[in-house]
């Protein structure tokens, strides 16, 4: 008997944990060679992107924040180190060095990429920490060179992790005030959103700040392009803003692999349903993570809550159980606001994030966080989690609500 | 051409990001229906609309969540 086969395309957030946890979920299937997960990874190595934060405004050294992607999983993940080149859904095959693989499930975890290049003479004017560990390097060596004069943060969307203009805000405002050169500094927020942060509950409290520590903030602003001689930004709304350093999360894109294979919008996002994660056309296609056009945060949160859904959802499929696992949109990104304090941006499809009082607490969860990311990888800590804030999913059909 | 974009259960990054995607692949002239439960986004789209200089058509209660229609009157540069 030929075995079924999970594929899963992206080897980060999203498809370590989904490979781990279907073999898990379907673990005498796959000893006896009933099932066989396959994930495809285009490199070797996992990289935490949140430590980017850390690299380009603290110094922090790069290699800390990756770990070989083989150590991360389950022996019985069939890992391939390969990029995808394509995959056709009516085939139901994924294409890998001209060599064709067929699928029985097949699960797109292929992320977002920043794309400074989208925005006419944003790549060649600005720095950024979205693009990789080396850009954000850069990012944190441009900010040491930095004698004064004006920094703008431009934030433009979509973008992963909503919190990281802001942080990224906060943090270069503390870290020219410990370089001792903030009077010499004026720091510049910009923002497309009506406010400094969507959500208007957490916006209530990132506002005072930035008014406190002296940040200038633009709302409603976005980027049309950049004209790097004159050194100003413009928007479409038909502001300009003036910078000596500008440093920018890139408006993101889906992967590659989407565009080539014809799956995605125009950005680049295939469609998925926001409560089971699965093709609204494909039934034995699954997408999670960054990759989805679901209208919610892209962040490593969501990915792992949406990798756990979709892992339930085939194995229930493969078992027959009658059982479909529905993900609430539970959220919870962190967002540093600097001075050594934090807030969760906490919220699910129909709960709004609430306002909240920045604590230390929060931000020295922050900053443990990437000593546990490598053992939530493995599904090891979802228990802890659960108990706290229950479980990301409900579950409809036979046995369920 | 009118585009429905449907943005309900969206808080965080919420419905002015899918407005604004949708605004930024239309042609003057084409309307934007935007669905939203975000409380946030009644006033967020008015004031990008006059901000802009777009035109917001309708602004409507339905069961549980907005429903917005915005006109592209200007496009950028
Ligand atoms: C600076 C920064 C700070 C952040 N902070 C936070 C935070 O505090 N909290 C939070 O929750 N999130 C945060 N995030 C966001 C988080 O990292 C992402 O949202 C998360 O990684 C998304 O997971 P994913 O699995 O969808 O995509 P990824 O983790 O990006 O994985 C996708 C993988 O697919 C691979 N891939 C793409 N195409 C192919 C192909 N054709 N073949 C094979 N492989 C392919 C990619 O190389 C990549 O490895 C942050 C991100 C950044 C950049």
């Amino acid at each position: 008997m030929t075995p079924k086969r999970i594929a899963v395309v992206g080897g980060g957030t999203g498809g370590t944990l989904l490979a781990n946890k279907a073999v898990s979920l379907l673990r005498s299937e796959v000893s006896s060679g009933r099932v066989e997960v396959h994930l495809f990874a285009d490199s070797s190595e996992h990289v935490f992107s949140p430590g980017n934060i850390d690299i380009a405004f603290r110094g922090a050294e790069p290699s800390s924040f990756r770990r070989p992607e083989r150590n991360l999983l389950d022996r019985r993940v069939l890992l391939h180190e390969r990029a995808v080149e394509r995959v056709n859904l009516e085939e139901r095959a994924v294409y890998v060095d001209s060599e064709r693989l067929n699928y029985d499930y097949l699960v797109i975890a292929t992320g977002s990429v920043a794309r400074p290049d989208a925005i006419s003479g944003l790549k060649e004017t600005s720095y950024n920490f979205h693009t990789g560990q080396e850009d954000a390097r850069r990012t944190w060596e441009a900010l040491q060179r930095f004698n004064g004069g004006r920094v703008l943060v431009l934030t433009n969307i979509p973008h992963k992790c909503p919190p990281s203009p802001v942080e990224a805000a906060f943090l270069v405002e503390e870290l020219m005030r410990k370089r001792g050169i903030r009077e010499r500094v004026e720091v510049l927020f910009a923002t497309p959103y009506a406010r400094a942060y969507p959500a208007a509950a957490i916006a209530e409290v990132v506002e005072p700040l930035m008014e406190e520590r002296g940040i200038r903030l633009y709302t409603m602003f976005n980027t049309d392009y950049v004209d790097p001689k004159e050194r100003k930004v413009y928007s479409l709304e038909g502001e300009e803003i003036g910078f000596d350093l500008l440093i920018t999360v890139p408006p993101h894109r889906g992967a590659d692999v989407v565009f080539k294979s014809e799956i995605g919008d125009e950005e680049g996002w295939v469609a998925a349903d926001k409560e089971t994660l699965r093709h609204p056309k494909f039934d034995d296609v699954y997408v999670v993570g960054d990759a989805t056009n679901i209208p919610i945060s892209k962040s490593g949160v969501v990915a792992h809550l949406e990798a756990i859904v979709a892992a339930e959802n085939i194995a229930a499929d493969y078992l027959g159980t009658g059982k479909v696992y529905c993900y609430t949109g539970r959220i919870n990104c962190p967002l540093e606001l600097g001075g050594s304090r934090a807030v969760f941006v906490a919220a699910t499809y129909e709960r709004p994030p609430s306002r909240q009082r920045p604590s230390l607490m929060k931000y020295l969860m922050k900053r443990a966080f990437p000593a546990v990311y490598w053992e939530m990888l493995r599904g090891r800590v979802d228990p802890v989690f659960d108990l706290y804030l229950g479980k990301p999913y409900k579950v409809k059909g036979v046995g369920g609500a | 051409m009118r585009r429905v974009v449907d943005a309900r259960g969206s808080f965080c990054p919420g419905p002015l990001t899918e407005l604004i995607k949708a605004y930024k692949s239309a042609e003057a002239g084409d309307e934007i229906e935007l669905l939203a439960t975000d409380p946030g986004a009644k006033s967020d789209v008015s004031a990008w609309a006059k901000k802009s200089g777009n035109e917001v058509l309708e602004i409507k209660d339905e069961q549980g969540y907005f429903r917005i229609v915005v006109k592209v009157v200007r496009k950028g540069r």
